[in-house]
């Protein structure tokens, strides 16, 4: 019997020093490598098919578009595999692609290359970026010219051309393996195993449960001069985790820090923090069925005077910022300034508005943090302040599931809520307009304003920069002044790094152009 | 029709085993496509819209996005066709398209039941060593300074939120003492092995890969720790409760009569007839290892099935969703029926023939 325990003891003792051995072989170091920690939103590694923000990340590692951004500015794209011009009308783009680039396989990027990956995307109804191309008519020029028109004026377009799902895909090795320019494209398990693009890293790997691995391109020819050839991103749901592994050195880069978590980072991390693209509002029904008071136009305002914007603020940590209206920093049209609080402003509004001491109910998804910011916290301050301004607040959290029907619906007398940009342009905004996607959920037809739909509309049709940037802010201005939203804040994006990294640049769509991370 | 009754007695009176397994495997099945239809229903019935969810507000706002997608995924028919769809697909191992990831579901649930199912087996192996000593020591030591000790200790593996302590333990071993790994199944330097089980561990060793070897079985040592805490502080208390009343029992006295002492009175009649108990609890505690596992899961970024469970909930990816209850069912099903067999084996008193 003594033997047996023996040999009980022996076995255990093995499996220790195994832990042991592992640990030791558990933390490679290798300079030319990265690890990426990111809770993943990961679902193809087709980029056509892509809508998700990892999905984003590793197609503009892995492809090019026809346009980019340069660094955190949104803008104003830049060239990409193209330059571009466009008519008077803005409804007819040529873009011209750079001479001599190639794919991973090293043949080279043609005008049949570009028609045949924009057309994928705007054949296949299936797919969720379909819509990206909606109203976009694709022509080849010659080989190295293709042409992209649209019946109306179309300023977004280009911004459209930065977008990664309308990425260049090499078509001749694509049409091989499966693809077509419509429903019956059987190419996306191909591109799940393989790229087919001329970013400057190929893919290695991909398990859209856990990692995606990167490994250089060794026939990229473009402008990016990458340092890491080898990129393994990693999702990793819980923010703690991705803070531990960043300051243990398991990882390099850490996506999903909250603004707190940012706080209490251990010397040596680099922290990239910039207000994101998001915007939380509060949602004013102008609706009389559905919202009673809040659907006269002085309740909204009251609301939105009897605001402290400061203090709503301590709630979103580094990075943040108070929204100066439904256009979010960094995008065209953005206002300068947001709401400051006047409380005999909020006072006159609410006697105007007939209320008369009755219980609001603010309705908000309570599971579902938004750049870190947590909406009971932010409902139980805005419950606070209204009620020092003498309006009586009841909340009802729900889960974001059950939550969002009734705001898609309409009928949320008042809540909190979020949006963010579909693509990085401000066209994106204008749903907020009376009679509008996001203005309807408001109860807000266009029939209840037809000064802000008309602003709309010329910020939708506008054929130049200048005159499209001035149609935005005067929507902007006119939705601060009387719509029925009031932007409370921008979260911010926190980026954290290994201190010997150096090139982090947030971006909407694709959260961080992973080539151009650099060794410092 | 008449020869049937009697064929029955006759195979029965042959093997009542034989009969006791096929009225079980019937028992099962039954029960399993109760499961589904409770599933089924319960994913249908959740206030949200899905499509909505799954398409994003860009996608959402596109007719012919809708469409398509409602046409590929049969959501355009009926809910009763649906279910039949779903079960047909069942028997074809075809457990739907997860709305979530847009992988088949079987397919993830492929990758996500090893991942979960290598921690839990450890985390029920190690509870098993660690519970029955602590109980048993406990019992023979009754009232005394160890008793004392082993009960607080079962008690704090009790009482200890096992999501605090997958936080605190990573941030001790890992970030402090340097002497765990990061998170995950592997280091990122490494690749894994070929699938074979999908455990980690095994299929390193099935391809030779040492050094793979010893980094899963690293990364599995933490996680497996946060998990049998629990587990541990549960086995040790009901050990302590079985051994307890075996130790009075006369066959016991009987064995200590006759010059039995040690290890052979403790395995060969003490914990045998304490084992019933036990079996039972460790068999719930397996059950429970395999399907709430969600938090020790999200802080170890392990991708396994409580992972899968909570992302696809929280997405009304309702194909996810049915495919875990139907895992968690099949899991739960199947270690009941080997629990009763083994009751069988270690007791005869139970046993059918």
């Amino acid at each position: 019997m003594r033997t047996k325990f023996r040999y009980v003891a022996a076995a255990f003792g093995l499996t220790a020093s195994l832990a042991l051995a592992g640990c030791a072989a558990a933390a490679p170091e290798a300079s030319d490598s990265i690890v990426i920690d990111t809770a993943f939103t990961l679902e193809t590694s087709d980029p056509g098919r892509n809508y998700v923000p990892t999905g984003y990340m590793v197609s503009k590692a892995l492809y090019e578009t026809l346009l980019d951004f340069a660094g955190s500015d949104e803008s104003t794209p830049v060239e990409g595999l193209a330059s571009y011009e466009s008519n008077d009308d803005a409804t007819v783009f040529t873009f011209t692609l750079k001479d001599g680039r190639v794919f991973s396989d090293g043949s080279a990027i043609t005008a049949d290359d570009v028609v045949f990956s924009l057309n994928r995307v705007a054949g296949m109804t299936e797919s969720k970026a379909n819509f990206l191309m909606n109203g976009i008519t694709v022509t080849k020029i010659d080989d190295m010219t293709v042409e992209l028109s649209t019946e109306t004026p179309s300023l977004k377009l280009p911004a459209l051309m930065t977008n990664p799902s309308l990425a260049i895909l090499n078509s001749a090795l694509v049409i091989e393996n499966g693809g077509t320019t419509d429903d019956s494209d059987a190419a996306e398990a191909f591109l799940n195993e393989t790229s087919a693009g001329s970013g400057p890293y190929i893919l290695d790997t991909v398990n859209f449960e856990s990692q995606v691995v990167l490994t250089e391109n060794e026939n990229y020819n473009g402008d990016e001069d990458i340092d890491f050839t080898r990129v393994v991103i990693r999702n990793v749901s819980e923010a703690a985790t991705q803070k531990i592994n960043l300051e243990g050195d398991d990882s390099q880069v850490a996506v999903d820090l909250s603004g707190d978590q940012v706080a209490s980072l251990s010397d040596g991390i680099n922290v990239f923090s910039t207000p994101s693209a998001q915007t939380i509002f509060l949602l004013i029904n102008q609706s009389e069925e559905v919202g009673g008071v809040t659907s006269n136009p002085d309740f909204a305002n009251a609301v939105r005077y009897a605001l402290d914007y400061p203090a709503l603020l301590e709630l979103a940590g580094a990075g943040s910022e108070q929204a100066t209206g439904v256009i979010p920093p960094s995008f065209l049209g953005a206002l300068e300034n947001g709401v400051d609080q006047e409380l005999d402003v909020a006072a006159a509004s609410l006697e105007a508005s007939g209320y008369d001491g009755e219980s609001i109910t603010l309705e908000y998804p309570n599971d579902y943090p938004v750049g870190g910011v947590s909406f009971t916290p932010l409902a139980e301050r805005i419950q606070s302040q209204l009620a020092d301004a003498g309006i009586t607040i009841e909340l009802a959290p729900a889960p974001f599931t059950t939550q969002i029907d009734s705001y898609v619906n309409g009928t949320e007398a008042f809540s909190i809520w979020f949006w963010g940009p579909d693509y990085a342009d401000s066209a994106n905004f204008l749903p907020f307009s009376a009679g509008q996607k996001v203005g309807l959920r408001a109860g807000w037809t266009a029939e209840q304003d037809t000064d802000v739909v008309n602003l709309a509309a010329a910020a939708e049709n506008a054929t130049n920069f200048d005159e499209r940037e001035t149609a935005f802010s005067n929507f902007a201005e006119a939705l601060q002044q009387r719509g029925p939203f009031v932007p409370l804040i921008v979260p911010g994006s926190n980026i954290a790094t290994a201190s010997y990294i150096d090139g982090v640049a947030y971006n909407s769509t694709w959260t961080m152009d992973i080539a151009e991370l650099q060794a410092k | 029709m008449g020869n049937t009754p009697r064929a029955t007695r006759r195979y029965s009176a042959r093997s009542p085993l034989v009969g006791y397994l096929l009225r079980r495997l019937g028992t099962s099945v039954l029960l399993l496509f109760g499961v589904t239809i409770v599933t089924f229903a319960l994913a249908n019935l959740v206030p949200g819209d899905p499509i909505a969810a799954a398409l994003g507000e860009g996608a959402a706002s596109n007719p012919a996005t809708v469409e398509a997608y409602i046409k590929e995924r049969g959501l355009d028919q009926p809910l009763p066709v649906q279910y039949v769809n779903y079960i047909s697909g069942l028997f074809q191992g075809d457990m739907g398209i997860s709305l979530r990831t847009a992988q088949p579901v079987a397919s993830d649930l492929s990758k996500a039941v090893p991942a979960t199912v290598e921690i839990a087996l450890l985390a029920i192996v190690v509870s098993l060593g660690v519970g029955v000593a602590l109980g048993s020591l406990a019992a023979y030591r009754r009232g005394k300074i160890s008793d004392q000790l082993v009960r607080v200790f079962s008690l704090i593996g009790l009482s200890i939120p096992t999501f605090w302590m997958a936080l605190v333990s990573f941030n001790f071993f890992f970030l402090q003492l340097r002497i765990a790994p990061g998170s995950g199944r592997l280091s990122p330097a490494l690749a894994p092995p070929p699938t074979v089980t999908g455990f980690y561990t095994v299929d390193a060793l099935l391809a030779g890969q040492w050094v793979t070897f010893t980094d899963a079985l690293a990364h599995l040592m933490l996680p497996v720790f946060v998990l049998s805490l629990f587990t541990i502080g549960l086995l040790t208390r009901f050990v302590r409760t079985s051994v307890l009343e075996v130790l009075d029992a006369d066959y016991v006295r009987a064995g200590r009569a006759k010059g039995l002492s040690g290890p052979r009175l403790l395995f060969g009649y003490v914990l045998r007839g304490a084992s019933l108990p036990i079996l039972t609890i460790v068999g719930l505690a397996f059950g429970t290892l395999l399907s709430g596992t969600v938090l020790v899961e999200a802080v170890f970024a392990w991708p396994g099935l409580g992972s899968y469970a909570y992302n696809s909930a929280t997405s009304l990816d309702l194909p996810g969703v049915m495919g875990v209850g139907l895992v968690v069912g099949v899991v739960y099903l199947t270690i009941n029926f080997a629990v009763d067999l083994l009751y069988g084996v270690l007791d005869p008193r139970v046993r059918l023939a």
